[in-house]
């Protein structure tokens, strides 16, 4: 591998950022944070990020209008996503876009990092 | 109005007045018709049957003229029809004129061909005045009376001057009477007060069936205007409340992401020192952080719930209802829940129809009541079976869930649906809200829950039972926004 997999953190919940940034780097993980989907979606295009995990609720631009703005973008489509939804967003509507994965919050750490490289692994090939 | 009416006019949309005036012309051409055959009947029988004496030619040609201009009439009234409404009304009227002056000229002719003043259907102009009252306003009908009056009076004076020949009706009437002046003054006085009277009542009339016509309209515009402004307002009402509910999901939502954020990032907290990542701690450490986390975890639980209340009761679920296949329910709850049974020791048996039952149903919310009532039965059985039946029913489908367990108290089966309520014979597991979720749930989709204890058909544990209609009433099949 050339280089570390880069990964985009999208979230508003700064503390949350700063576990997940921790726990990606800690296995070796380039992170890059954004704290709406505002943020994350100009992020996106300029760094070209392996992964994005994608929080629903948002200010400013909520994960569903990310998901909507990222899938219209060619060079971005093929970047996997996996969306983190709070315990009862979930039950709600069905999601209406296409992701790799709806992950549950909260997540442990090792399930954090058992999704990501699972995805890394399927879309780097 | 009249259902009987051709449906071109009502498409046009004419108005009652419009629309009576030209089925009235329409009754005129038809009327006009049958008078020439009635004219030609009677010239027949007169001249064959009782041998009158006058010359029957004349008549019949005089029954041609009228024929064509009848026919004429005919073209125009279809003519009319192409108007557009407001153009109806002069138009039918200014036809009526001109024809029944036509009608004036040909009978006093007629009247002169057969008998003139001798002739008993001299009288005859008084239909002319009742017909010509029904269409046009009522100076045209004194107008036309006195028309009548003058035209009959000037083809008598004419042939009592001898101007004009006189045509003696022989047989009928006796040959001297055309020349006595007060019997002809008497016939046009009475002809004349005849003429007159008709035209009053004729106009009287009709001019009270128009008054009555616009009222009906009138009533009718304000009445629709009436219902109109009603819906108007309800409907005003409808989009308020569902502003509102909106306002109040959207309240919700913000209100369970709020409280569930902070709980859900302290919990990442304590999972990042739990997965050593902060490096290693003792076992008397892990063991009051994980305590932790299963008291967030219960938070979580509780908040979710408390949230699902309002969520369901405001109707939301309703909008989260399409068509869905009841066992792929069963099976997505079950998801899990094997392993758990499993490791308790427990079989966990499903029996479903092959084909699967279709309802139109909230798919997560279902699966949120089988998984309740699944995890339920698991946490309270200790050894043996849990079995999840489904069947398919004529009207309804039903959900069992039975197990070996330990049961329920007689004295808890009335409130156990009932908001935080838990079993006296279990400990504190749960919020207490699972079981009245699971039954707002099976009631918004229009079915029944409940539970028996012991299972009537094992003898022990307990059995929970829900079903739910096949065919939704018309309020839960709303759009979907």
């Amino acid at each position: 591998m050339k280089q570390k997999p880069r990964i985009l953190v999208i979230d508003d919940d700064v503390d949350l950022v700063a576990v997940m940034k921790g726990t990606l780097e800690s296995k070796a993980y380039d992170v890059i944070v954004a704290y709406n989907g505002k943020e994350g979606l100009e992020k996106a295009k300029k760094e070209k990020p392996d992964l994005i995990l994608l929080d629903i609720m948002m200010p400013v631009m909520d994960g569903f209008n990310f998901a909507e703005q990222f899938s219209k973008d060619p060079s971005l489509k093929k970047i996997p996503v996996l969306a983190l939804t709070s315990f009862s967003d979930s039950l709600g509507q069905p999601f209406p876009f296409e992701v790799s994965e709806y992950l549950r919050k909260p997540l442990k750490p090792k399930d954090l990092i058992a999704k990501v490289e699972e995805h890394l692994k399927r879309g780097g090939s | 109005m009249d259902s009987k009416l051709p449906k071109e006019e009502k498409e046009i949309g004419y108005t009652p007045e419009e629309t009576a005036l030209l089925m009235r012309v329409r009754v005129f051409v038809v009327l006009r018709w049958l008078a020439i055959i009635a004219i030609i009947v009677a010239t027949l029988v007169a001249s064959k049957a009782f041998h009158i004496g006058f010359p029957t030619l004349p008549v019949y040609i005089i029954c041609a003229f009228m024929a064509l201009y009848n026919l004429f009439m005919l073209i125009l009234t279809r003519s009319l029809k192409a108007l557009g409404t407001g153009f109806v009304v002069p138009r039918a009227r200014a036809y009526g004129n001109i024809h029944i002056f036509l009608d004036m000229v040909t009978l006093t002719a007629l009247l002169h061909f057969t008998g003139g003043i001798e002739n008993p259907f001299i009288f005859f102009f008084v239909l002319h005045i009742i017909a010509v009252g029904i269409v046009l306003p009522y100076r045209s009908v004194y107008l036309l009376a006195t028309e009548a009056i003058l035209m009959v009076g000037l083809l008598v004076g004419l042939e009592y001057s001898g101007i004009m020949p006189h045509v003696n009706l022989g047989a009928f009437a006796p040959p001297e009477e055309w020349k006595d002046a007060s019997r002809i003054v008497a016939v046009l006085v009475a002809l004349a007060a005849l003429l007159f009277s008709s035209a009053y009542m004729t106009t009287a009339i009709s001019g009270e069936l128009r008054k009555r016509q616009r009222q009906i309209v009138e009533l009718g515009e304000q009445l629709l205007e009436k219902r109109t402004r009603e819906l108007e307002q309800i409907s005003s009402e409808v989009a308020k409340l569902e502003e509102e509910r909106r306002h109040f999901a959207r309240f919700l939502g913000v209100v369970a992401h709020d409280l569930q954020s902070p709980l859900v990032a302290t919990q990442s907290f304590i999972s990042y020192i739990l997965d050593g990542f902060t490096g290693g701690i003792t076992d008397g450490q892990r063991d009051l952080l994980e305590r932790g986390v299963r008291r967030i975890d219960g938070l979580l639980t509780l908040i979710t719930d408390l949230l699902d209340i309002p969520r369901i009761e405001t109707g939301q679920i309703t909008r989260e209802m399409r068509e869905i296949s009841l066992n792929e329910v069963v099976k997505r709850s079950l998801d899990g829940l094997d392993n758990v049974a499993q490791q308790k020791g427990l079989t966990l048996k499903v029996e479903m129809p092959e084909s699967s039952p279709k309802i139109n149903g909230a798919s997560r919310r279902l699966q949120q009541v089988v998984t309740n009532l699944v995890s339920n039965a698991i946490n309270y059985t200790n050894e043996g079976m849990v079995l999840v039946r489904v069947t398919d029913n004529n009207n309804d489908v039903r959900v069992e869930v039975i197990d070996s367990g330990i049961g329920i108290l007689p004295e808890d089966l009335p409130r156990l649906f009932n908001d935080f309520f838990r079993g006296s014979n279990v400990g504190s597991k749960g919020t207490g809200l699972g079981l009245s979720i699971s039954k707002r749930i099976v009631e918004a989709h229009g079915g029944r829950i409940w539970a028996e204890s012991p299972d009537p058909e094992t003898k022990k544990g307990s059995r929970f039972t829900f079903t739910l209609p096949k065919k939704l009433a018309a309020a839960h099949e709303e759009k979907r926004e």
